[in-house]
C-alpha cells in the first residue's frame, strides 16, 4: 500500500506544482495525449520511488523532467538508434529569405503564422533537439538547468539548441511558401 | 564587438545566458548596427511565437486529480 507519510504527501504536493511542464513535455515528446499522461504517470511514481536522492533546494522541477524524458528514451526510443542529430547548416532561412525579399520588418511575418503550425514545426524536431527547445524557450530553463535535466554539458544544450532554431526556421519558411504567406524563391530552400 | 562577434553570442543574448557587462556589449552594438538589432528582434519574436505556441497546454485536471490521490 502507498506510503500516505506527511514527508511523503508534502513531498508529491511540490511535485505537482511541476506537472503543466512536465504534460506538456510529454505531450511534445510522445505526440499523442494517452502516451503523454502515461508517461507522466510513471515518472510521478518513479520520483517517489527515488524520493531520497532529490537534493533540497537543487531545481526539482529539472530533476522530474529528468526523470520523465529518461522514461521516454527508455519505454519509446529503445537504443536512440532513430534519433538523428542536426547539422549546422549555418543559416536562419525565414530571417534571411525574408531579408533578401526586402520584407521589413522581417517579423512581421511571424504574426501570420498559425499556432497549431508552429506546434508542429516544434514537433518535427529530432527528440533530442526537441527536447532543448521545450525546456529553453517553452518553460524557461537556464542552459544549466536544462543541461543537468538532459545529462548533457551545456556546451551540448548550446549547439542543439541553435541547430534546433535553424531547422524551426526552415520548417516555417517551407510552411509559410506553402500557404503563400510570403513568395518562394525560384531556388527552394537548400535540403540537408 | 563587430557584427561576427554579435551573431556568435545572439542566442545567449536571446536566452539571458551573458554576464551583465557582456550583455552590455552586444545591447550597445545592436543600437548601431540595425542589421544585427533585425536579427535580433525577429529571433526574439521568434522564440516568444514558440513559447507562446506550446505552453497553452496544460495538464488535464481529471488526469492532476488522478495523479494526486494516487500519490498522496
Amino acid at each position: 500500500m502507498a506510503d500516505t507519510s506527511p514527508a511523503r504527501t508534502a513531498f508529491a504536493e511540490e511535485a505537482l506544482t511541476h506537472l503543466d511542464t512536465l504534460y506538456r513535455g510529454a505531450l511534445r515528446l510522445t505526440r499523442d495525449p494517452d502516451l503523454a499522461q502515461d508517461l507522466v504517470q510513471e515518472a510521478y511514481l518513479r520520483a517517489l520511488r527515488y524520493q531520497h536522492s532529490y537534493q533540497a533546494g537543487t531545481n526539482m522541477k529539472a530533476w522530474l523532467f529528468a526523470i520523465m524524458r529518461n522514461l521516454f528514451w527508455d519505454r519509446f526510443k529503445g537504443a536512440r538508434k532513430d534519433d538523428v542529430s542536426l547539422d549546422d547548416v549555418g543559416d536562419f532561412v525565414l530571417y534571411e529569405k525574408l531579408r533578401d525579399d526586402g520584407a521589413k520588418p522581417e517579423a512581421d511575418v511571424l504574426d501570420r503564422i498559425a499556432a497549431s503550425e508552429v506546434v508542429t514545426a516544434v514537433e518535427k524536431l529530432p527528440p533530442l533537439h526537441r527536447e532543448v527547445v521545450l525546456l529553453v524557450d517553452v518553460e524557461g530553463f537556464s542552459y544549466k538547468d536544462a543541461a543537468q535535466a538532459l545529462g548533457v554539458p551545456i556546451g551540448t544544450v548550446m549547439s542543439r539548441l541553435h541547430r534546433a532554431r535553424q531547422q524551426l526556421q526552415r520548417s516555417l519558411y517551407d510552411y509559410a511558401v506553402e500557404s503563400g504567406i510570403v513568395r518562394g524563391s525560384a531556388q527552394s530552400a537548400p535540403q540537408q | 564587438m563587430n557584427c561576427p562577434d554579435c551573431q556568435d553570442k545572439l542566442d545567449r543574448y536571446l536566452d539571458r545566458e551573458l554576464t551583465n557587462t557582456e550583455a552590455l556589449e552586444i545591447q550597445l552594438h545592436l543600437e548601431g548596427c540595425p542589421d544585427c538589432n533585425d536579427q535580433y528582434e525577429f529571433q526574439a519574436h521568434l522564440k516568444r511565437l514558440v513559447k507562446h505556441s506550446c505552453d497553452c497546454d496544460a495538464a488535464p485536471p481529471a488526469f492532476r486529480e488522478k495523479l494526486r490521490q494516487i500519490l498522496t
